[in-house]
């Protein structure tokens, strides 16, 4: 608690105790990850120590192309999903920051029902609306790719609304247009480039929701479009030693996009 | 005609009229200040003129072109705003250059250009730095290129000097002033602060719930305010009511009549003095004030309360109670008829 209350000052070292604090609790945080490691990396684990070392798990894991293909997937499905929710958003906020700012209360209130809505909830009203329909959204995967468009809405959202009021839109769109610059242009041109760093540490979070979903991913189209998460939980009551590899897999490739984003954002950020 | 003319602008948003009927002229080269309190409709005008608000009536005419509907991109008229409102993620240079490249100006003019308008605003050596790397007075000198460089027709400035610091405001007033001069770039600056207007302007627009109160030159607003709203806001004007000019003076005005008397042209002293057409009264100092160069005595003469400004010679001093004589130049009295007098 001292580490807490005694916060080091600008400028100041860390005190050694908020140090120890601060690595017990990642040490806390990581107990997971470890065991669920050293169950991938052993053959057993009944006495105090794991015995039986192997890479059996990850060689059964990695020439297994069911695996890549639920990665690919996934990897499909957060860029996809992302992408669409960021064109979709930034156009209409476009509209809010140059044209009537008063809808920018209507686009909170759309943006915030995802929020409201459970992830049973929503697959089982996709699938009743769309199934059967004969169109192009009554394929399992456009389902997917459009149910996780709105889980991630209000993310995304926060995100850029944020970014947006950070540094007065309107006003750099009002002194470009002074300059002569048409007002969307002012908007692709003076904004985005100042916002990027918001877009980017939401959809970072957006892409992270994805990858971690199960339910809707599993209602919606189970087997058919089977994304990482599926793939484990077919995988789990096969062997617990392969579903802790495939869970330590899913973290370093969650940890490794996460990395990717955040070195982007401290390059925006240095030149800004 | 004009080389701007408003002809009866109105802009309304919902019920409130913020602009009621404005028709004036500016001529070319001119540098006119729009004066006035918070909410009197002159950043409005301002805003109405950029093309960033819309008229609800009325025409906008410049240099002979009706510009009331037409797009602010493409009125050709240079802004500096309040809040700087430079583009963070390019630094000065490309700040300054970004109007040249929406024109579409050869890669050599723009450069040329923008060194020039960047030494012109003395930030030579800055060319590289980001805005969140300079000064408020670094950040709006570099405003002021970028709004320079693309020679608008007009430049507008909505109180660029208001969230700076006095020293540095009072030199960006003269380089203002210069670069209008040195241009002839028709220059429209908006500010609540009748000093800086009175330093800066050609003519001066005083504004007053959405109208003109008063226009002219910067010595005629001052020395002739034609309502009691203008003597109280342009100088500090003793505003006397008929029946307190009677009581100071014995003399006699029109009822309801407002007699205004510039502080600085009340004479005081110990002796009495001759006081050809003047009034010549005794008075006790109730307090005094240094300003400056100017020292400012509250005075109370025939139970009246007036202020009076003097050159501040510290050989000269009264103290406060001291007993005096103030003189008042008659022709200094102004009266203020009824039908123009209102409402301060």
């Amino acid at each position: 608690m001292s580490a807490k209350t005694k916060a080091a000052a600008p400028g100041q070292k860390t005190p050694l105790a908020a140090k120890i604090f601060l690595a017990l609790v990642a040490l806390y945080l990581l107990i997971p990850f470890a065991t669920t490691l050293i169950y991938s990396l052993f053959i057993e684990w009944t006495d105090v120590l794991p015995s039986g070392f192997t890479l059996r798990n990850y060689a059964e894991l990695f020439g297994n192309m069911t695996f890549w293909a639920s990665i690919g997937r996934t990897l499909v499905l957060c860029l996809v999903s992302v992408v669409i929710t960021i064109a979709l958003l930034l156009l209409a906020m476009y509209v809010v920051v140059a044209v009537n700012r008063r809808l920018g209360r209507f686009m909170q209130f759309v943006c915030m029902i995802p929020y409201a809505l459970q992830g049973v909830i929503l697959s089982i009203g996709i699938i009743s609306l769309y199934t059967g329909t004969g169109t192009v959204l009554s394929n399992r995967m456009m389902m997917l790719f459009g149910a996780y468009t709105i889980l991630v809405l209000p993310y995304i959202y926060q995100g850029i609304r944020n970014a947006l009021n950070a540094i007065d839109a309107q006003m750099l769109i009002q002194a470009a247009e002074m300059l002569g610059c048409g007002r969307f242009r002012a908007y692709v041109q003076v904004v985005l480039p100042n916002i990027l760093s918001g877009i980017l540490v939401s959809s970072l979070l957006a892409e992270s929701i994805v990858f971690g979903d199960f339910v809707l991913a599993n209602n919606i189209a189970g087997t058919n479009y089977q994304n990482i998460q599926v793939f484990l939980q077919a995988n789990m009551a096969r062997s617990s030693g392969l579903s802790s590899a495939i869970v330590v897999v899913i973290f370093l490739v969650v940890g490794a996009v996460t990395a990717a984003v955040l070195k982007l954002q401290q390059s925006s950020a240095r030149k800004a | 005609m004009s080389y701007i003319e408003f002809n009866n602008v109105v802009k309304r948003f919902g019920d409130n009229t913020v602009l009621d009927h404005i028709s004036f002229g500016i001529e070319k080269g001119d540098l006119v200040t729009l004066l006035g309190p918070s909410g009197c409709g002159k950043s409005t005008l301002l805003r109405c003129l950029s093309g960033l608000e819309r008229v609800t009536e009325g025409t906008i005419v410049l240099n002979g072109r009706d510009i009331t509907n037409v797009p602010a991109s493409k009125r050709n008229i240079g802004m500096v705003f309040q809040q700087y409102s430079l583009f963070p993620n390019m630094t000065v240079e490309q700040n300054v250059a970004f109007g040249l490249k929406m024109q579409k100006a050869p890669a050599d003019e723009i450069e040329n250009k923008v060194k020039e308008a960047i030494a012109m605003v003395e930030l030579t050596g800055k060319e590289k730095a980001y805005p969140a790397s300079l000064s408020g007075g670094q950040q709006q000198r570099a405003a002021l290129a970028r709004s320079i460089v693309t020679e608008p027709d007009v430049l507008l400035l909505d109180e660029p000097l208001s969230a700076i610091d006095a020293k540095l405001r009072k030199a960006l007033q003269s380089r203002i002033r210069e670069i209008n001069q040195e241009l002839g770039l028709t220059s429209i600056f908006v500010t609540h602060d009748q000093d800086e207007a009175m330093v800066m302007s050609d003519v001066i627009q005083l504004f007053h719930n959405g109208r003109i109160e008063q226009a002219g030159s910067p010595v005629e607003v001052y020395t002739r305010p034609v309502s009691e709203f203008a003597a109280s806001f342009i100088g500090s004007y003793n505003l006397l009511s008929a029946d307190e000019f009677g009581r100071l003076t014995g003399d006699r005005v029109a009822s309801g009549n407002v007699v205004a008397i510039r502080p600085e042209t009340v004479g005081i002293s110990a002796e009495r003095p001759a006081g050809e057409e003047a009034y010549v009264l005794e008075a006790r100092v109730k307090s005094s004030t240094p300003r400056g160069n100017v020292l400012r005595y509250e005075v109370v003469a025939n139970g009246i309360q007036l202020r009076v400004d003097t050159l501040f010679r510290s050989f000269h001093l009264f103290d406060d109670g001291a007993h005096v004589f103030i003189e008042l130049p008659r022709h200094a009295c102004l009266q203020i008829p009824v039908g123009v007098a209102r409402a301060a």
